[in-house]
This record gives structure tokens, sequence and C-alpha cells, in this order.
């Protein structure tokens, strides 16, 4: 068999080699075998090994099968076969031993190899990551020099057009620069400092000159400093003559010179109420000038300086100006006292914008019996309005408690102008400068300390703050004092001053004759002369008390009569009976008549809201009054009637206790039935309805 | 001065036939119109702050008061001093009022001596016109030829009130008499005096009789003394009302019920027994007329001494109130 010829073939092969190699020493022996087997191993295919040793697996499976053929047959035959089958097996597996040696040593040859591959595929590896960072570092360079930039940039130039047409052909030279655009650069650079240099030759020049005019100036100045002593004496020198003749022009300077240092809204009052002085005479009017000069001058300095600011901007100005002037005020202290409290700071703040102008002006009108009101009228510099104060001068004490009231100053000047009750600014500005400067009282709080700011003091000062409330145009806040209103104001203030006086001094009279007791009416006032009623009391009432009477909630709800009226009440009796009459008189008195509110207590107490005889008697002395028997209705003439009245009323109740002693033609007439209230001079008089 | 019209007083009032228009006059002499559609229905839209002022207010005379008013169908007749004018309605609502379209003089005998038409009341068939008066008398007149029909003459002081029913007439006058009066007859055939009813009168007040009124079987009347409840065929008083006046103007029936005021903050609705129904606050400190009116429109509007007007729709509570001035 083909089959078993080449497995011996092999075998004897194999033998020869390990017969060859045991003759040699143990250890040589098994390097050479070990070195011998690689050699063989890399000569042979292993493919070939593969198919060799598949085909030896399949001969031993063979015999092992034909083995336990024979096995089964159990003949000596067939064991003699196995034991030859026995051999033949043991010589394959001997090959098959060899074959898996090689196969060993390939593998690991294999590894080795691909160890080796490893090695250098990470050498190369590495060696690329090198380059790469390589790259992007100069790339970075790259950039940063992309993005370097030069100081010259920061230099505003010359725009190119107006450098080729100005500069010299050696410096812009075009030829060159037109194409290169550095070198364009670096010659305007260069024309650039060539222009600044000679500015900067010109600027020293111009300083220079502007030195020697002031020098000049300064010395034109010394010359006429000098002057002034001349002048001063030729002054004293004309002074005896000037009282020789008697002259005032002295004090006249002196005060013109006050004048001009008056705020402007001032200066228009003064010379306007001067001038009417002078018109009137001195008896009438006479105006004056108080204060402190200098502090007048040294402010005056002050807001000329700071003048420019002020006439340019608007409203703000002032605003600023309280602050610095409060910042300067605070640092100054600041340097003095380490720790300002709050306080004293709000204090100062307070005081800085409450501010008057140092001067005022003093208008003192008189009237003919010596009774003269002295009005003090002071520029709040910051609020930019005109506060009045005032001191009345009587020329002879008046008796009387309720009498001495209506002349006080307060009262004399109470709603002059209707509504015009000087109790709060009239300038619309005033609450916000207030709150600007961190006040938060409102204007009102102040005036019992600086006076009243009235709205005809304003208008005499030429001040008019109603056109800015009417006017759209807010922002023009800053108001220039009016020649012409002023003009007309204190013209008209002069006259209603004086009739007002002259009324109130006609009123005290009255009121003291009505204190003791005395009615004595207007002359032309009809009235049936026996009068059985009396007056018993007349006293001045409080707003408080007059506002709690039952008998007056009509007046106060029709807003007839207000807290400032004054307040009287009178008290009328006839026996048991006894009327009491609340008398509001307004400050405008005699124009407006007094208003009579009363209350009777007879049979029960009655007033014109319960009882219509009371009503009716209110009725005739409010309101009946003839326009055309041109007697003025004064308070006298009114009680006088309240007397009339009351008689009338009581007689025709036809009570035992009131004889009647009237003439009256029906003591109660209509439907309402009505009293005789209005008397007739028809024989004795005669008292009818109507 | 003040405004005197704070100090006025209404004496009369009347509704125009057409319900449109209250006339009320006062004491000065004037009259005002007010349109109480536009009171009532208000537009929104065109509603102004004096819609509750009078429409127009006409000066008839001054110095002399208005002191009665009364419609016919045709007529607004004033009651003023010693004359009663008639206007047509028509008139009455334009701006301008002009002559009247008729007038009556009453012409007082004693010079000095003037004449108020106190009273006006208008028979049903509105023939006679009936006029009582401050010369004492009440006059009859034909309402066709304004001519004087009869007198009736009987008070001996003016007359403050005249009310009739069928064919009595009832007057009532400062000299504290009530008289009963017979229109065929002309003659007084019956007369109470509450002053000397020891539980009527009220001495401190006076005796004049303010107000009186005819029922079917019922007199009510008050003055100084106590507004109280007469039997018409006895003439004994039967109820006294206890409400705390100082004098009573105003007395009328209406739906079994007295309406009364006079001087006093209220105006009272009292049933026959004496019980107070409803008590209206009203704005005038003496109550001097109360016009009560079902027809053409339901309302009671009460004036006096005030220049207010209350008016009442349900005649429970005070809705609105107009203002003469």
């Amino acid at each position: 068999m083909g089959k078993d010829d080449l497995s011996t073939k092999k075998r004897r092969k194999l033998t020869t080699q390990t017969s060859n190699d045991a003759k040699l020493l143990p250890g040589d022996v098994y390097k050479r075998v070990v070195e011998f087997e690689e050699s063989e191993a890399q000569i042979r295919s292993a493919d070939k090994d593969a198919c060799l040793f598949k085909k030896l697996c399949q001969d031993v499976r063979q015999i092992f099968s034909d083995v336990a053929e024979l096995k089964a047959k159990g003949t000596d035959e067939a064991i003699e076969k196995i034991t030859a089958k026995k051999i033949e097996a043991s010589l394959i597996l001997v090959a098959l031993k060899k074959l898996n040696r090689l196969e060993k040593v390939r593998t690991r040859a294999g590894r080795d190899a691909l160890h080796k591959e490893k090695q250098r595929v990470d050498s190369t590896h590495l060696l690329l990551q090198n380059l790469l960072y390589e790259a992007d570092h100069l790339d970075k360079e790259v950039t940063k020099c992309l993005q370097f930039k030069s100081k010259d940039e920061e230099i505003e130039l010359v725009p190119i057009k107006d450098f080729y047409r100005d500069a010299p052909a050696e410096i812009s030279r075009p030829d060159i620069t037109k194409t290169d655009e550095h070198q364009q650069q670096l010659a305007r650079l260069e024309w650039e400092l060539r222009q600044r240099r000679e500015l900067a030759g010109v600027c020293s020049e111009l300083v220079a000159s502007k030195e020697r005019v002031a020098a000049a100036i300064a010395a034109a100045r010394s010359r006429l400093d000098a002057l002034g002593p001349h002048l001063k004496d030729v002054l004293k020198a004309t002074k005896p003559l000037q009282e020789c003749l008697a002259l005032r022009l002295d004090e006249k300077r002196a005060e013109t010179q006050a004048a001009a240092l008056l705020p402007p809204p001032l200066f228009l009052l003064y010379a306007n109420a001067g001038a009417y002085s002078d018109v009137l005479g001195a008896k009438n009017v006479t105006v004056a000038i108080s204060g402190d000069e200098d502090e007048a001058r040294r402010q005056e300095q002050v807001t000329n300086e700071e003048s420019d600011v002020v006439l340019s901007n608007d409203s703000d100005s002032d605003l600023d100006n309280i602050d610095e002037d409060l910042r300067d005020s605070k640092k100054k202290r600041h340097h003095r006292t380490a720790k300002i409290s709050k306080e004293e700071k709000a204090e100062a703040k307070k005081k800085e914008v409450l501010k008057m102008h140092p001067l005022n002006v003093h208008v003192t009108v008189k009237n003919s019996d010596e009774t003269s009101l002295n009005l003090v009228f002071s520029y709040m510099i910051h609020l930019k309005i005109v506060v009045v104060k005032f001191i009345m001068n009587v020329s002879k004490p008046v008796t009387g408690v309720s009498a001495a009231d209506v002349l006080t100053g307060d009262c004399v000047l109470t709603e002059l102008y209707i509504g015009d009750t000087g109790s709060d600014s009239p300038h619309p500005a005033t609450a916000y400068l207030l709150n600007a400067a961190g006040i938060s009282e409102p204007f009102s709080h102040f005036i019992s300390e600086i006076g009243k700011p009235y709205i005809w003091a304003q208008r005499m000062c030429g001040l008019d703050f109603m056109t800015i409330v009417s006017g759209e145009n807010k922002s023009n806040m800053n108001i220039q004092p009016c020649q012409s209103l002023s003009v007309t104001s204190v013209e008209n203030f002069i006259f209603t001053l004086k009739k007002r006086l002259k009324a109130r001094v006609e009123l005290m009279k009255e009121l003291q004759d009505l204190e003791s007791g005395k009615i004595v009416p207007s002359k032309g006032f009809s009235c049936s002369l026996k009068l059985s009623g009396s007056l018993t009391q007349w006293q001045s009432i409080t707003w408080h008390e007059y506002s709690q009477a039952p008998s007056t909630a009509h007046f106060i709800s029709e807003n007839l009569v207000t807290e400032a009226n004054m307040l009287y009440r009178a008290i009328v009796t006839r026996q048991s009976a006894k009327l009491v009459a609340l008398v509001a008189v307004c400050s405008d008195y005699p124009k407006k008549a007094p208003l009579f509110s009363l209350t009777m207590h007879w049979n029960g107490t009655h007033n014109a809201l319960t009882n219509d005889d009371i009503r009716d008697i209110e009725r005739v002395i409010n309101t009946d009054w003839d326009p055309s028997a041109k007697v003025p209705c004064t308070l006298s003439s009114q009680i006088m009637k309240l007397l009339t009245c009351l008689d009338v009323l009581l007689e025709s109740m036809g009570s035992p206790e009131f004889p009647p002693d009237k003439v009256m033609l029906q003591s109660v007439r209509g439907r309402n039935r009505m009293k005789p209230y209005k008397f007739l001079k028809q024989g004795a008089g005669v008292f009818v309805q109507y | 001065m003040l405004d005197k019209m704070l100090y006025n007083t209404i004496l009369s009032q009347t509704l125009s036939p057409c319900g449109k228009y209250l006339v009320a006059g006062n004491i000065y002499g004037q009259i005002a119109v007010f349109d109480l559609d536009n009171i009532f229905n208000p537009v929104v839209e065109l509603l102004t702050s004096d819609y509750n002022k009078p429409k127009q207010i006409h000066t008839l005379e001054s110095g002399s008061q208005v002191c009665s008013l009364i419609t016919t169908n045709k007529f607004l007749v004033v009651g003023t001093v010693n004359q009663i004018s008639g206007w047509d309605w028509k008139a009455v609502g334009h701006s301008k009022l002009g002559k009247p379209s008729w007038t009556i003089e009453i012409r007082p005998q004693v010079q000095f001596e003037n004449c108020d038409i106190n009273c006006l009341w208008c028979s049903e068939d509105e023939e006679k016109l009936y006029a009582g008066c401050g010369d004492n008398i009440i006059y009859v007149f034909n309402l066709e030829d304004g001519r004087v029909i009869h007198t009736y003459e009987g008070h001996s002081d003016f007359v403050h009130c005249v009310h009739g029913n069928g064919q009595q007439l009832i007057s009532s006058g400062e000299d504290g008499l009530v008289l009963l009066w017979d229109r065929r007859t002309k003659k007084s055939h019956n007369k109470i005096v509450p002053h000397s009813n020891s539980k009527v009168q009220r001495p401190d007040i006076g005796k004049w009789v303010g107000a009186a009124a005819l029922d079917n079987d019922w007199i009510v009347c008050g003055g100084g003394p106590r507004l109280s409840l007469w039997h018409l065929r006895s003439l004994d008083v039967v109820t006294v009302f206890d409400i705390p006046d100082k004098g009573i103007h105003v007395s009328l029936f209406h739906d079994d019920c007295v309406f009364a005021g006079g001087v006093s903050k209220q105006l009272y609705q009292l049933s026959y027994a004496g019980d107070v129904r409803v008590e209206l606050p009203v704005s005038a400190t003496t109550v001097y007329s109360a016009l009560l009116a079902t027809q053409p429109r339901k309302v009671l509007s009460i004036a006096g001494s005030s220049p207010e007007i209350d008016l009442c729709t349900t005649f429970n509570y005070r809705d609105q109130v107009l203002h003469f001035r």
C-alpha cells in the first residue's frame, strides 16, 4: 500500500536524523536539534504540514477501526495483525509529534515578527505628533505677527486728499507714496509732526501777547484806583456847602448806591414806590432801604461770577447753585469741625434755601390820621419770591379788645385782593425746590418766620407767576421782573391799602362804640327812634366757637363765612328775651356787608333753621338793603335794624310782656304770617310787611 | 349783600295739566318752572349739574309775594297781591313770560291795605274760582268772564285756606275760625272754633288756623291749635294728632290718610286714628305747600321756607331735591 510506503520512508528519515544527533553531547544535541528544527520549520511549508497532519490522523483512525474489527474476529491471525497494526500506529504518532513541534516553532516566530512591527509603528506615530505640535506653534506665531498694531494708528491724521494738497512735495513724495501704502503712512506722520510743532509755536506766542495786554490793563486799573481818593476829597470838600444849602444829596446818593445792589424785583419796587412817594408826598408814602450793604456787595460779586451759568441755564441752575453753595459751606465747615451732625446739616440746608437777600425795601403807607402801615419787602434768593412783614402804627391807643384786633397788620392785609391770603407761595416751583433741598415741610410752615408771600407783593415787584401757571412754556421758569406790571400794581396797591386802612380805622371806631354799648348809625338811616332792646354785649369770638353754633351751619356750608372773616358775638336783650347774633365781618368791609346769624332765647331757643320769624329777621338784615338809598350798610346800621326787628317781632307776638308801641298796619300778614319788619316814613312812621 | 335767594320761601306750587311742569311761586314775586320729565327721566348724556334748578324763573312783580297758584285745564292761575292772573300753559314753558291772558283786580276798601290772594280753589266743573283773601273775604269768580259772582263774608281776619268738597266749602282764617259754607245757599251754616277746645288749643302758638280740608265725612284742620280730625255732621273732635309741630300750614286727605306739615322738620302721614304712618323729612323750616298729585303723574312735592323743594314719587321717602335759586 502506497500509504504504508510513505510512512515507512518517513520513519526512516526521522530515525536517521535522531541517530546522528545522538552522537553529539546532550546540550549541544539539544541546541542543534532546536536549530535544526527551527530551520526545518522555516523551510517546510506550513500548509503542506497541515495536510500531512490530517492524513496521518486519518491513518491512525483507520488503524484503530481495523484493530477494532480484528478484535471482534478474535482469531490468532487477527492478534498478529493487531500487533503489526500497533507498531504502525506508534510510528504514525511519532510523526504527529514532530509535526506538532514544528508548528510550535512557527507560531513563536510569527509572534516575534508581529511584536517587532508594532514597535516600529509606535515610534513613527510619536514622530508625527511632534511634527503636528510644531506646526501649530508656528501658526500661532504667525497670527500674533499679523495682529500687531503700531502707535501711529491712534493718531488722527489729516485726510489723504488734504495731505496731498497741503504737504510740500519733499514730504509727500507722491511718486513713491501713491503706490506704497507704508511709505504714504510714514509721509503723513511726518507732515503731522511738522504741523504740530508749528502750532505749538503760535500758541506760546499768543500767551505772551495776552500777558502783555493783562499787564497794560492792570496798569490802567491802578491809575483809576489812584483817582478814587481824589474824588472822595472833592466830595468831602462839598459837604459844608451841602449842609449850608440843606441838600440831602449824600443820603440820596447812599440810598441809590444801595438800590443798585437790590435784586431786580426789589429794585423795581423801590423805583416805582419811590416815584409814588415823590408824587404823593412823604405824608402818604415813604420808601427806604435797609439791611447789610457789605453782605449784599459780596453776594453780588458771587452772583456775577456765576452769572454765566445762571443766565444760560434754566431753572435747574438755581438748584445747582443751591447745591454748590451747600457743598461749599459744607466743605468750609469740614475744615473747622471734623464731624457735623445730621440735624445741623439739615438745618444749614434749610437756611440756605430760605435765604433772603440782605437788603430789604421798607414801604410805609400813612393815612391822614397818622395811622400807618410799615411793610418790609424781602426777596428770597433761591425761591425767587417776595415776602412781606408788616408793622402797624396806630396814632391813638385803641380801647376795646375786639377793636384792637381789627387794626393788627395781619388782619388789615387779609384778602386785600380776593383770594390773596398769603398763606402759600405763589411760585409753582417752590414746592419742588423745597423738596429738592430735602425739606419735608410745606412752604406755609415757614411763613410765620419769614413773612407772607402775598400775590400783590409779587406783582408790585413785577413778578407774575400766573403767566407761568397758565402758559404752556414750562421750561422758561426764570421769571424776569416786568416793568409795566410793577408800575400798575404799585399804584393800585397804594390806593387799595389806603382805602382799606381808612375803612379799618372807621370799623375800629365803630367796634369801640359797640363794645361800650353805643350804637351810632350812619346818617340818613331811617328807623323808628324808640328802641326798647339794648346791646348788652359785644365781643370777638373764635372760628371754633362760630362754627360750633347750630345757627351758622348754612353759612358755612354755602362757604359764605370762612376762617378769614372777623367774627363777633352781639347779645341784644329786652326783658326776658335774649337775641344772640353771631356776626361775620368780611375783610372787605364795608364793601361787603357783615353777615348776621341769629339765635333767640325766648320761649325756647330759636334760630333761622327752626323758626321762620328768625329767618325773616335774618333775611331783612342780611339781604334787604336798598341800594338806591346810598347809605353804606354799616355794622351799626345793621345792629340798629336788628334792634328794630326784635321789637317788632316781640310786640307782634301779643305777649303782655311786650306792649306794642309801634304803629303796624297788620301785625301778621299772609299765609306765612310775616311780621312787619319794613319801616315806612309816613307820619310818625309805620311798619309794614313789604 | 347776600343773595336773597338763600332766604327764599316758596308759598305755593302747582302741576301743569300735562304733568310735565312743576311751577312754584316765592315771596319775591317770582315763579319757577321745573321740567319734571327731565328730572325724573334724565337723558344721561345731556345731564348737567344744574338739572335740579328751574328751567325758567319768571319775575312777575317784585315787592309782592306769589301767594297762591292753581291749575285749570287751560290756564296757570297765579294769585299775588290785589290781583289774580291767568297765563296760558303753552306760554309758561317759554323763556320769556309775556302778558297774562287775563287778570282780575281786587281793590281793597281801605287805603294802604293790600289784599293778598292767600288761597285759590277751583270747583270740579272748573266754572268757579274761589279765592280766600287778605281782606277777610272769600271771592267767587266766574272763570268765563272774571266777574265776581258772590262774596262769602264771615271771617274777621285774613283767610288762610279754602277747600271744597261737593256742595260744601270750608275755610279757615287767622281769626281762629273754621267756617263751613253751603255752595247752594252761599251761607255759612256751621263753624268750628278749635282754639276754644281745650284738647286742641295751644295758646302759646296762637289761635290761627293755617289749614283745613274736607272729606265726605271728615274735616281736618290745624294751625296754632293742634292738628285735629273732626266729624263733619256732629262737628265733634274725633282725633287730636300728637305730632311735635309748632304750627300747621298744610293739611289734606289722601287715600284714608291725613297729610300734614308746617313748622316742623317732617311732613306727617297719619291714619284717622292718630297713628303716624310716614314721617317724611323735609328741607324747609316751615312747610307752606304740599302738592299731591296722582294724575297725570304720581308726585308729592313739598316746599316752604327754603330754596329747596323735596320731591317724592312714592310718598314714602325723599327722592329728589330741587333748588329754586
